[in-house]
């Protein structure tokens, strides 16, 4: 079983990509879950065609402790298995905790079975806390892909995510497996993404071009492979599934400091733009 | 004092019912202890070790103020003394400290640690910051030049199970770490749950018994109830030693007393079994004959010899005592509470000489309670009540107006309350003296017990009757 974490900042794409993704890999005949760590519960949408199931956090707290793996995992595009774990509303609670008691529960339900090819955790923004690295402590995620772009936040928040990964990787088995460029049409994006990648020490695993047809398909709740399998960008998505499957480059990532970080954005013609 | 209403009929034997729909959504007086505190107290009974809470201090400062109070013995438990600062920026740093000054400090072969439910909240790697620590080019070691005590580390926060849970994930995660493969031996695991003292010592005495080679993990018998000495000691001696934890992959047989655990937990003897394959056989605590024949007749079984001549001179003398008190036993009834495992011996205990269990309550949710009572009491309905505290305790008893409450001092208000006389028995015992030399196991436990209850059953009597009464 891969175990996979799909990281990168918040709005880039992480549940689109995931899920789109999925679906491809799922198209290939393998049996995918994917565990939702985000307490909007929006990670699973597309491949139950906008069926909200109820998270296993919301699932805990009304049921109390008998919870049974039925009730909160459900099946989704293609023989998927979707988990959402849910949270507290915005401003209270504490949703890092709420990943940390969602993974533990799952596994003690055994939601993780062997004939699973795959696992994915789509994780919220940043690491912001230790429950959000809950997914890459433990081998519970054992290779993470970064989903960025060529805008400078998104890389920034890319190269903090690494330092996460590198510390969780000297004590542990997670590895970084690459960079998933979700393109913003931004000027040179493809080569500024692939040296970032390399200065990284691993590689951009495919660049996904910006296409109207992913929205199209989130319209309707559906995956773009479902929506339209001949469309080009499904293409795309099944080309990313199969980087994936194929991958054999995981490393313990070099985050930069912010100085190379922004020499790097220099070089690529920022300033030009600019 | 009658019986006023029958005890209700469980509908699913196999599964405890769920709780009443009265249960308040707090606990008030929880019928059971920390998870940590569990913890802490598995690590004493290694040798050498320090147990060591991450969280705040006040963790620790609870847990050793509950058990001083009832072992009455020093008790040292290190914090990493987690604040608001460490709260914020993760504890790291003040666990490394700790661990420092623990190893400078107390020079221990092993530092026990757990959680606490601050630093599982704020989602603490502890695992991770355990192997930074013992890295050996950039640890702790490198760094200062002392040596690294073994560190081993049990997640415990107390939202995840009680005490019990506690103590056995602690049990676990020494016998994980540091049990070792090899030729098997022909020496026994006895994992003896949470017990006291007289207790620990009598299983020695039982396995000897049998010349039986054994180790009890962990063994808290001697630092827990130790001699005064003239110099105070910070670690004191006594315990499971490393070696005896090591060969606790090569044993013959696992037996783990009790074991009824919240769902996750793992159980050392399982890990033995699946890592190391050695046998594990799992079985109630040996309370009353019939629990206590279970255990000797596995002794006689693994050890190839019979019972021995005084063991069985007790077991004649109990059956005996049950004949002689049988009269002043029948037909009363009881509400027994406290740690599963110690629940389901007593209970069976009670249906031996007459007395009826009206309800069995734990603070416990392992949700096998119920199955294990019916499997040893067959044809009994044993009310059970799980997940409590004594508000629910204490409405049921003053419903079922038992004649004795059996378990913990926690009970003693709803005791006092309600003046039903309360038999104390396991852990904690604040308010009298000699909890830790209390015998619960064997036909000696038994035949103590026996007494006690008898004795307290006899004194109500006398103290309802107008005109006292007595033999002469």
């Amino acid at each position: 079983m891969r175990k996979v974490a799909i990281y990168g900042k918040g709005g880039i794409g992480k549940s689109t990509t995931t899920q789109n993704t999925v679906a491809a890999l799922a198209e290939m005949g393998n049996q995918v879950m994917v565990v939702g760590c985000d307490p909007k519960a929006d990670s699973t949408r597309l491949l139950l065609g906008g069926l909200a199931q109820r998270s296993v956090l919301d699932t805990l707290r009304v049921e109390g402790e008998d919870v049974e793996l039925e009730d909160v995992l459900a099946d989704g595009f293609s023989k998927s298995k979707c988990v959402e774990s849910g949270g507290p509303e915005p401003g209270v609670g504490c949703a890092g905790r709420g990943i940390i008691t969602s993974i533990n529960l799952l596994e003690r339900l055994g939601a993780y079975e062997e004939s699973l090819d795959y696992v994915f955790y789509d994780v919220l923004g940043d690491v912001v806390c230790g429950g959000f690295a809950m997914p890459i402590r433990e081998g519970k995620a054992e290779e993470i892909y970064i989903v960025a772009s060529g805008e400078m936040m998104a890389m920034y928040a890319a190269n903090n995510i690494c330092k996460g990964i590198k510390k969780f990787a000297t004590t542990g088995t997670v590895r970084l497996g690459g960079i998933i460029c979700n393109s913003r049409n931004v000027d040179k994006e493809y080569e500024l993404i692939d040296h970032f990648a390399r200065e990284l020490g691993t590689k951009m695993i495919h660049f996904v071009p910006r296409d109207n047809d992913v929205q199209r398909a989130e319209i309707n709740k559906k995956t773009v492979i479902e929506w339209n399998p001949t469309c080009n960008q499904a293409d795309e998505y099944r080309a990313l599934a199969k980087a994936i499957e194929e991958n054999d480059m995981f490393v313990i990532p070099k985050p930069m400091e912010t100085d190379t970080l922004e020499s790097l954005l220099l070089e690529h013609g920022m300033l030009e733009v600019a | 004092m009658s019986i006023t209403q029958a005890p209700k009929a469980l509908a699913d034997q196999t599964k405890v019912p769920r709780s009443t729909a009265t249960k308040s959504t707090s606990t008030t007086n929880a019928c059971r202890m920390c998870m940590p505190l569990g913890a802490c107290l598995a690590y004493v009974g290694f040798d050498a070790t320090v147990p060591f809470l991450h969280g705040s201090q006040g963790c620790a400062t609870y847990i050793r103020r509950y058990l001083i109070s009832h072992f009455a013995e020093p008790m040292d438990i290190a914090s990493s003394s987690v604040g608001e600062a460490a709260t914020v920026f993760g504890g790291e740093a003040n666990l490394r400290t700790g661990v420092t000054n623990v190893a400078r400090v107390y020079k221990p072969q092993m530092i026990g640690m757990a959680s606490t439910c601050l630093t599982e909240t704020i989602g603490e790697d502890v695992p991770g910051m355990i192997a930074r620590i013992t890295h050996p080019e950039t640890g702790l070691a490198a760094e200062t030049g002392q040596r690294v005590p073994n560190l081993v580390f049990a997640s415990t926060p107390s939202y995840a199970g009680t005490h019990a849970d506690g103590y056995h994930a602690a049990v676990a995660a020494v016998v994980k770490a540091h049990a070792q493969h090899g030729a098997e031996t022909d020496s026994v695991n006895i994992f003896p749950g949470i017990v006291s003292t007289a207790d620990l010592r009598h299983l020695h005495e039982i396995l000897d018994g049998y010349q039986l080679p054994h180790a009890l993990l962990p063994d808290y018998s001697v630092r827990l109830d130790g001699a005064t000495m003239a110099r105070y000691e910070k670690l004191p001696a006594g315990g499971t030693s490393h070696a005896e934890v090591a060969a606790s992959g090569r044993a013959l047989a696992s037996i783990t007393l009790g074991g009824l655990v919240t769902t996750g937990v793992e159980l050392a003897g399982d890990i033995l079994s699946t890592d190391f394959g050695v046998e594990h056989l799992r079985m109630p605590l040996p309370i009353g004959i019939r629990l206590t024949d279970t255990f000797t007749d596995r002794l006689a079984e693994l050890s190839g010899q019979k019972m021995p001549a005084w063991l069985d001179a007790e077991r004649g003398r109990l059956v005996d005592a049950y004949i002689d008190g049988h009269k002043y036993a029948a037909d009363r009834t009881a509400i027994v509470y406290g740690d599963e495992d110690l629940v389901l011996g007593v209970v069976s205990f009670l249906s031996e000489i007459g007395i009826r269990t009206v309800l069995a309550a734990t603070g416990g949710h392992s949700g096998r309670l119920a199955a294990e009572l019916a499997a040893v009491n067959p044809g009994r309905n044993i009310e059970v009540l799980d997940d409590s505290d004594f508000e629910q305790i204490e409405a049921a008893a003053s419903e079922l107006r038992p004649d004795l409450l059996i378990g913990h001092s926690k009970g003693y208000a709803t005791s006092r309350r309600l003046d039903i006389p309360l038999v104390r028995v396991g852990l904690p015992i604040h308010d009298r003296v000699g909890a830790q030399r209390l015998h619960h196991l064997g036909y000696r436990g038994t035949q103590e017990l026996f007494d006690r209850i008898i004795n307290t059953l006899i004194q109500v009597r006398q103290d309802e009757s107008a005109v006292g009464y007595s033999y002469m």
